[in-house]
C-alpha cells in the first residue's frame, strides 16, 4: 500500500521536483508546506505516514518539527534533508525522534526506498 | 559669621562662665551682716547684692560647688577651643551651648544650682515685675536647650551638620519639647493649687512634675539610641570619628539617668512614703555626684579633635612615601590609609574619552549626591585631574581631605596619564573584539546565503537532471541519458566544491553542534591521520572563543598537511580554572615561522582578541605543536 506523504521544504521548486520522484516511486503526495510551523498544522490535520522534512527552515529547524511531531499519539515517518550533509549536524540529528537523514544531493528513489524499507 | 560676631559670642560664653562662677563664690562666702556691695540707682531702689546668700550659707561647701561647676566649665571651655580650631563647624558652639546650659541652667527636679538664679534675682530686684518664679523659669529654659544641645552635638559630631532627616526632625522636635516640658514642671513647682482658686488634690502636681520628666527620660534614651545606631551603621572611619564621643556617652548615661528616674519614682510614690525614699536614697547620692562624669563628653570631643590632629601626621607619612616614589598601583591604598577609610576609591578623568575612569581604564560612574559616598573632584572644575569618592562621614574632614589631595597631585596626574593609556587600549581591544565578532559574524551569513540560495539551486538542478536521466533510459535513449550523466558529474563536481568553499567560510557544524564535534570533523576528514582527546565539559563556549578555537585546529592541520610531512597529528583539549585550552601537534620537519605566514599570524591576533594567548613551538626536526588557552570564566 502506498505511503501518504507530506513534503515540507521552503523552495516551492525544490518541492516540484520532490513530489515527481515520490509519485515515481509509488507515493501518494498528500500536501506541500514552507515553514515549520505550516508543517506541524498540516501533518496534524493531514496524518500522512512520511513526512520528508528539510532542516533549514525560516521559521522553526526541521529538527525542532520532528521532535515535536515524534511525541504525537501517531506519530508519522520522518525523514529529514538537507542542502548541508549529516555531518554539519553532529549528534544533534540522533534523538530528534527522526527515521533517517538524506542529503538533498543524494536524494534518489533508491536512497528514499534503502531508507524506507530499512 | 562676621569676627565681630564671633568676639561677641565669645565675650558672652565668658562672661556668662564669669558670673556663673561668681554666683557660686558668693555662695560660699557670704558677707556676714549681708551686704556685699551696694549700687544706688538714682531714684530708684538700691540694688543690694549678697544679702541674700547668707541663709544658704550652711548649704554650700567647696566640694558641691565643684561638682556644680566642673561639667559646665569644661564643656565652654573646650568648646570655645573647637570654635577656635574649626570656625566653620557647630560643634564648638554646641559645645559651648551645653557648657552655658549647665553653668547657670537648671534641670528638672535639680535642688542644685540655685546660686546663678539667686544672683539674678539680685540684679533684676528693682524690676519686681520679674520676680522670682520667672527667673526659675527662664534658667530652666537654659537648662533644657542644654540638653537638647547635648543630643544635637552627639548626633552631628563630627561634622557639626546633621545629615539624615530622621535625626533633623527629632532633635528640632527636642528643641520644642524638653523647653516647654521644663516650663511645666517649674510652673507645677511655682504654682500653688490655692493660686489658681481650685481645690486641687495635690496628686496632680506630683504628676505634672512627673510627666516633664518622663519627656526628659524618653528624650534622653531615644537620643542615646540614635547614637547607638549611627555607630552601629557606620563604617569605618565614621566610627573612627565617633569613638571618643561614643565611649565617653556611657558615663553620661549614668550622670542623667538616675536624676530622671528618681524623679519619676520619687514623684510616682506621691511623697512621704518612708520606704521608697529609703530605696532610692544610695541612688539619689550617686544622682548627686553624677554630673562630674559629665566632663568625660568634652574630654571625648577634645580626644576626636586630637585624632584629627594624628591624620594631619598620617598625611605627613603619605607626602614622605610620595618623595620615595610611589607607583600609580600604590597611590590608592596610601590614600586610604592616610585618611583611614577603606573604602577610598581615586578615580580619573580621562578628557579624551569624557569620562572617569579606575586604575585600569574602565569607565566609572560617580555616585548619586544623596548616597552613602561622597565625592571630591580635585583639579580645575572645567578641566578636572581625578575623583576621590569615600565614605560620606569623611565630608566633614575637609581640611583633611584637601591637604590629602594637594599631597598627591602630582603623582595623581602621573597616574591619570597611565590610565589614559590604559583606557585606550582597552578601547583598542574592545574594538577588536567587535572586529572579529562582525567578522565572524558576516562569514556566517555568507555561509547561509551560500547555502541556501546556490547550493539549494543547484542540488534542485541535480535531482531535475536525475529525473531527466530516468526519463531518458525509460523511453531506451542511452545516448540522451549519458550526455545528461556526464552534467550530474561536473554539477556534482560544483556542489562538492560550493560546499568546501562555504565551510572555509564558517563551519556548519560549529554552530550546529559545537566545538568538539567540529574539531573531531576536522580530524576525521584530515589527510594525516589525527587523535582527539579530551573535553571542553558540558557547557558551550561563548561564539568568538569556539571559533577562535577551531581555527587554530583548522589551520594548523591545514599547515602540517602542506609542510610538515608528519605522519601523525594530536590534538588535546581542556577545559579547567577558568582557561579553554588547545594543544595540536604533529610529528613532522618543524622549523614553522610565525612571522612568516599571515595564516599563523592571523591566529594569535584571533585568539589574543578573545584575550587568550596562542604560542607556536617549532624546533628544526621536533616537529610543530601550537598552544592556544582564552579565558572562558
Amino acid at each position: 500500500m502506498p505511503d501518504r506523504v507530506l513534503i515540507v521544504d521552503d523552495h516551492a521548486a525544490f518541492r516540484g521536483v520532490a513530489r515527481r520522484l515520490l509519485q515515481e516511486i509509488g507515493h501518494v503526495v498528500v500536501g506541500e508546506a514552507g515553514t515549520g510551523a505550516e508543517a506541524l498544522m498540516e501533518a496534524r490535520r493531514l496524518k500522512p505516514d512520511l513526512v520528508l522534512l528539510d532542516i533549514q527552515l525560516p521559521d522553526l529547524d526541521g529538527l525542532t518539527v520532528a521532535k515535536s511531531l515524534s511525541s504525537d499519539p501517531e506519530p508519522p515517518s520522518v525523514v529529514l534533508i538537507s542542502s548541508r550533509e549529516a555531518a554539519d549536524y553532529g549528534p544533534r540529528l540522533d534523538g530528534c525522534g527522526a527515521l533517517g537523514f538524506i542529503a538533498k544531493a543524494d536524494l534518489s528513489a533508491e536512497s528514499l526506498t534503502a531508507l524506507l524499507g530499512a | 559669621m562676621t569676627a565681630v560676631q564671633r568676639r561677641v559670642i565669645q565675650a558672652g560664653v565668658l562672661a556668662v562662665v564669669a558670673l556663673a562662677c561668681l554666683a557660686e563664690v558668693l555662695y560660699i562666702f557670704p558677707i556676714r551682716g549681708g551686704i556685699l556691695w551696694q549700687l544706688e540707682l538714682p531714684g530708684g531702689p538700691d540694688v543690694v547684692l549678697g544679702s541674700g546668700f547668707i541663709r544658704s550659707f550652711s548649704l554650700r561647701q567647696w566640694p558641691d560647688v565643684l561638682v556644680e561647676i566642673t561639667p559646665g566649665l569644661a564643656f565652654a571651655f573646650s568648646g570655645l577651643i573647637a570654635w577656635s580650631v574649626r570656625p566653620r563647624n557647630r560643634v564648638g558652639l554646641l559645645m559651648m551651648g551645653v557648657g552655658v546650659g549647665l553653668l547657670v541652667g537648671v534641670q528638672p527636679g535639680a535642688k542644685g544650682s540655685p546660686a546663678f538664679s539667686e544672683l539674678l534675682a539680685q540684679i533684676l530686684s528693682p524690676w519686681p515685675a520679674i520676680d522670682y518664679p520667672w527667673v526659675s523659669i527662664a534658667l530652666s529654659i537654659v537648662g533644657a536647650l542644654g540638653v537638647v544641645m547635648l543630643i544635637h552635638l552627639l548626633l552631628a559630631f563630627p561634622g557639626g551638620r546633621l545629615v539624615s532627616g530622621v535625626d533633623r526632625a527629632l532633635v528640632r522636635s527636642f528643641y520644642i519639647l524638653l523647653p516647654l516640658a521644663a516650663v511645666l514642671g517649674e510652673a507645677a513647682m511655682n504654682v500653688s493649687p490655692e493660686a489658681l482658686g481650685v481645690a486641687f488634690s495635690s496628686n496632680i502636681f506630683v504628676y505634672a512634675n512627673t510627666v516633664p520628666n518622663l519627656i526628659y527620660l524618653a528624650c534622653l534614651v531615644l537620643g542615646l539610641a540614635l547614637v547607638i545606631r549611627r555607630w552601629l551603621l557606620g563604617g569605618r572611619a565614621r566610627r573612627r570619628s565617633l569613638a571618643p564621643v561614643f565611649w565617653s556617652v556611657i558615663p553620661v548615661v549614668f550622670a542623667f539617668l538616675p536624676w530622671s528616674v528618681i524623679e519619676i519614682a520619687g514623684g510616682l510614690s506621691l511623697k512621704g512614703k518612708g520606704s521608697a525614699a529609703a530605696l532610692f536614697d544610695p541612688l539619689s547620692t550617686a544622682a548627686h555626684l553624677s554630673p562630674l562624669l559629665l566632663i568625660a563628653l568634652p574630654v571625648g570631643f577634645l580626644i576626636g579633635l586630637l585624632r584629627t590632629g594624628l591624620d594631619m601626621s598620617s598625611i605627613g607619612d603619605l607626602v614622605v612615601r610620595l618623595s620615595s616614589g610611589l607607583t600609580p598601583d600604590q597611590l590608592q591604598p596610601a590614600l586610604a590609609r592616610a585618611l583611614q577609610d577603606p573604602s577610598l576609591r581615586v578615580l580619573y578623568w580621562l578628557p579624551t574619552l569624557g569620562f572617569f575612569a579606575d586604575l585600569e581604564g574602565r569607565r566609572v560612574e560617580l555616585p548619586d549626591p544623596d548616597s552613602e559616598r561622597a565625592v571630591s573632584v580635585l583639579g580645575d572644575p572645567t578641566a578636572p585631574v581625578a575623583a576621590l569618592v569615600y565614605e560620606s562621614s569623611l565630608v566633614h574632614e575637609g581640611q583633611l581631605l584637601d591637604t590629602a589631595a594637594a599631597a598627591v597631585n602630582m603623582a595623581l596626574e602621573n597616574a591619570r596619564l597611565q590610565v589614559q593609556l590604559r583606557a585606550q587600549l582597552e578601547e583598542v581591544r574592545q574594538s577588536r573584539v567587535r572586529l572579529v565578532e562582525a567578522a565572524d559574524s558576516e562569514r556566517q551569513r555568507v555561509e547561509r546565503d551560500l547555502h541556501d540560495g546556490a547550493q539549494q539551486q543547484l542540488v534542485t538542478l541535480l535531482l531535475s537532471m536525475q529525473a531527466a536521466k530516468a526519463e531518458a533510459l525509460k523511453q531506451g535513449d542511452r545516448r540522451v541519458a549519458e550526455l545528461i550523466d556526464a552534467n550530474i558529474s561536473a554539477l556534482r563536481e560544483a556542489l562538492d566544491e560550493l560546499r568546501e568553499l562555504a565551510r572555509g567560510i564558517h563551519p556548519t557544524i560549529l554552530s550546529q553542534a559545537g566545538l568538539m564535534p567540529a574539531i573531531q570533523s576536522l580530524a576525521d576528514r584530515s589527510p594525516i591521520p589525527v587523535d582527539v582527546k579530551g573535553a571542553f565539559g558540558d557547557t558551550r563556549l561563548a561564539p568568538p572563543i569556539e571559533a577562535a578555537l577551531y581555527f587554530v585546529v583548522a589551520e594548523a592541520i591545514t599547515n602540517a598537511v602542506k609542510h610538515s610531512k608528519g605522519k601523525r597529528m594530536r590534538v588535546q583539549v581542556g577545559r579547567n580554572l577558568g582557561l579553554a585550552t588547545i594543544e595540536v601537534s604533529d610529528d613532522g620537519v618543524g622549523g614553522a615561522d610565525v612571522s612568516r605566514g599571515s595564516g599563523l599570524l592571523g591566529l594569535t591576533d584571533r585568539v589574543a582578541a578573545v584575550g587568550g594567548r596562542l604560542v607556536v613551538t617549532s624546533d628544526a626536526g621536533k616537529g610543530t605543536t601550537i598552544n592556544a588557552e582564552v579565558p572562558c570564566g
